[in-house]
């Protein structure tokens, strides 16, 4: 290596009988260059930006005239997205990379050209806000648990609407959706969408999102501004900012109730019960429902066997405990499929309810009605009771014995009075 | 949009079957109060899965008036 690094102090500019190799004329370019020129600040336009799947970011900075090879390395960290176009200025130092005979900047920092300003701007802004009590977390706003309505301001044209849309119409197509399009760039944006604010705020709906999709900082800087945190900060309606990706923080996002990563995770969050939540919640209740129908029946079931011939009244439990199965069968898959066959499960269940309702003891010996049985059996209402017989006397809470002191004929042959 | 009075909202018809399930589970209704209500169950658990299916996404839009994005 010494005799490498000596290389730099070779006076190459003169041709000697002895020639040099490539690494010796490769390294005293090195010297010149890295000693020579050393750290660097660079403004150009980025092109070819290469983010590798290594972390390390390879471009070419260029102007009108000349362009040179720059790297970014894993290690140094970003503050926006770089894009082929944009106009940058990179902190550095001049770097040869001999194994390709190629210099290049080796950049420690890079920020967009022009915007040194508006993160300026935007860090003064933020402090004013703060102190002014704009980002309080007391102030803030619950959600409402379950929306019934929301307010939409974005783009007419933007992705950001789609998705919301789309992402709403797949969990929640019933929330009441009202859109306010704006500009969500350039000149007049900020304004438009405060106005849009505050029209959606007198329209009394349960949340209104803000948003609109990715973009540089100038893209996405009519969320930064003064006039857009009054707006929020002044809605009675509760707001969600939605602006950009997951690594885009505006103003909006500080001052608004609650700040979503994305527009579609903004509609997840105004749809937190989804259609199908209250699907399976209603079938749930349906079952049951009929799960505590059949039960009642087999208890009336049971208690009608003390009375009535027992074979009967068997077979009909029989059938009943069969559906019972089958409905317990269907509890534990709550499938969209089963829904026909329950349907048709609960009119027979239903069906049989009605038909041991009508036969069934229970419902006289409530209403105070009472059972009259002799000698163990239960007198019809043409069996004859004379002076003397003793008979049992059966109601709904008790049995007595009673001694019949005196019958006469009566008016409606049909009815016994207890 | 205003739901007509006659004509019960999702939510309401939601809150009466859970008062239907409530009831029916208490046991202390006659059974043709239950059986009556739990026609009514059935009927109103029916009604909900058809709107809640059928539903379809309808977007109001509030003009911009003189600035709309393009």
């Amino acid at each position: 290596m010494a005799n490498l690094r000596d290389a730099a102090n070779v006076d190459i500019c003169h041709m000697t009988e002895t020639p040099v190799t490539v690494s010796e004329l490769t390294y005293a370019i090195k010297g010149l260059l890295e000693e020579g020129i050393g750290d660097v600040m660079v403004s150009g336009e980025i092109s070819n930006f290469k983010h590798h799947s290594s972390g390390h970011r390879y471009f070419t900075l260029k102007d009108a005239d000349a362009q040179i090879g720059a790297v970014m390395w894993r290690s140094r960290t970003l503050t926006f997205r770089p894009e082929d176009g944009m106009r940058v200025v990179v902190r550095g130092k001049l770097s040869v990379y001999a194994i390709q005979g190629k210099y290049q900047i080796d950049c420690s920092a890079m920020r967009p050209e022009g915007l040194g300003d508006l993160h300026m701007a935007f860090e003064r802004l933020k402090e004013a806000l703060r102190a002014r009590g704009y980002f309080d977390e007391s102030r803030k706003r619950p959600l409402p648990r379950r929306p019934r309505s929301v307010g939409i301001v974005t783009s007419a044209t933007g992705a950001a609407l789609q998705d919301m849309l789309s992402t709403i119409n797949t969990r929640f197509p019933l929330l009441d959706v009202v859109f306010r399009p704006t500009l969500v760039q350039g000149d007049g944006a900020s304004e438009d969408i405060a106005k849009a604010i505050r029209d959606l705020d007198r329209a009394g709906l349960d949340v209104i999102i803000i948003g609109r999709g990715g973009g540089s900082m100038e893209d996405l800087w009519c969320f930064n501004t003064e006039v857009v945190a009054d707006a929020i900060f002044t809605s009675n309606t509760p707001i969600i900012s939605a602006v950009g990706h997951e690594t885009d923080f505006t103003i909006s996002d500080f001052v608004a109730d609650r700040r979503a990563e994305t527009p579609t995770a903004a509609a997840v969050i105004v749809t937190p019960i989804t259609s199908h939540d209250l699907l399976l919640a209603i079938e749930e209740m349906r079952l049951e429902i009929v799960r505590t129908i059949s039960l009642r029946v087999m208890d009336l079931l049971e208690f009608a066997n003390g009375f009535v011939d027992g074979r009967a009244a068997r077979r009909i439990t029989e059938r009943v405990l069969l559906r019972q199965q089958r409905i317990d069968e269907l509890t534990t898959r709550f499938t969209r499929s089963i829904l026909h066959r329950l349907a048709i499960t609960t009119q027979r269940v239903d069906h049989i309810v009605a038909l041991n309702t009508s036969l069934h003891p229970l419902a006289p010996l409530k209403k105070g009605y009472a059972v009259v049985e002799r000698n163990g059996h239960v007198l019809t209402g043409t069996d004859r009771l004379s002076k003397g017989d003793i008979v049992r006397l059966r109601r709904l809470t008790e049995v007595s014995t009673v001694v019949i002191q005196n019958t006469d004929p009566a008016s409606t042959p049909k009815e016994h009075h207890g | 949009m205003a739901k007509k009075a006659e004509e019960p909202s999702l939510e309401q018809s939601l809150k009466r079957l859970e008062e239907i399930s409530t009831l029916l589970d208490r046991g202390e209704l006659s059974i043709d109060e239950q059986l009556k209500i739990y026609e009514e169950g059935m009927v109103l658990s029916q009604q909900c899965r058809e709107y809640l299916e059928q539903a379809e996404l309808k977007v109001r839009r509030l003009s911009g008036e003189d600035n709309e994005s393009e």
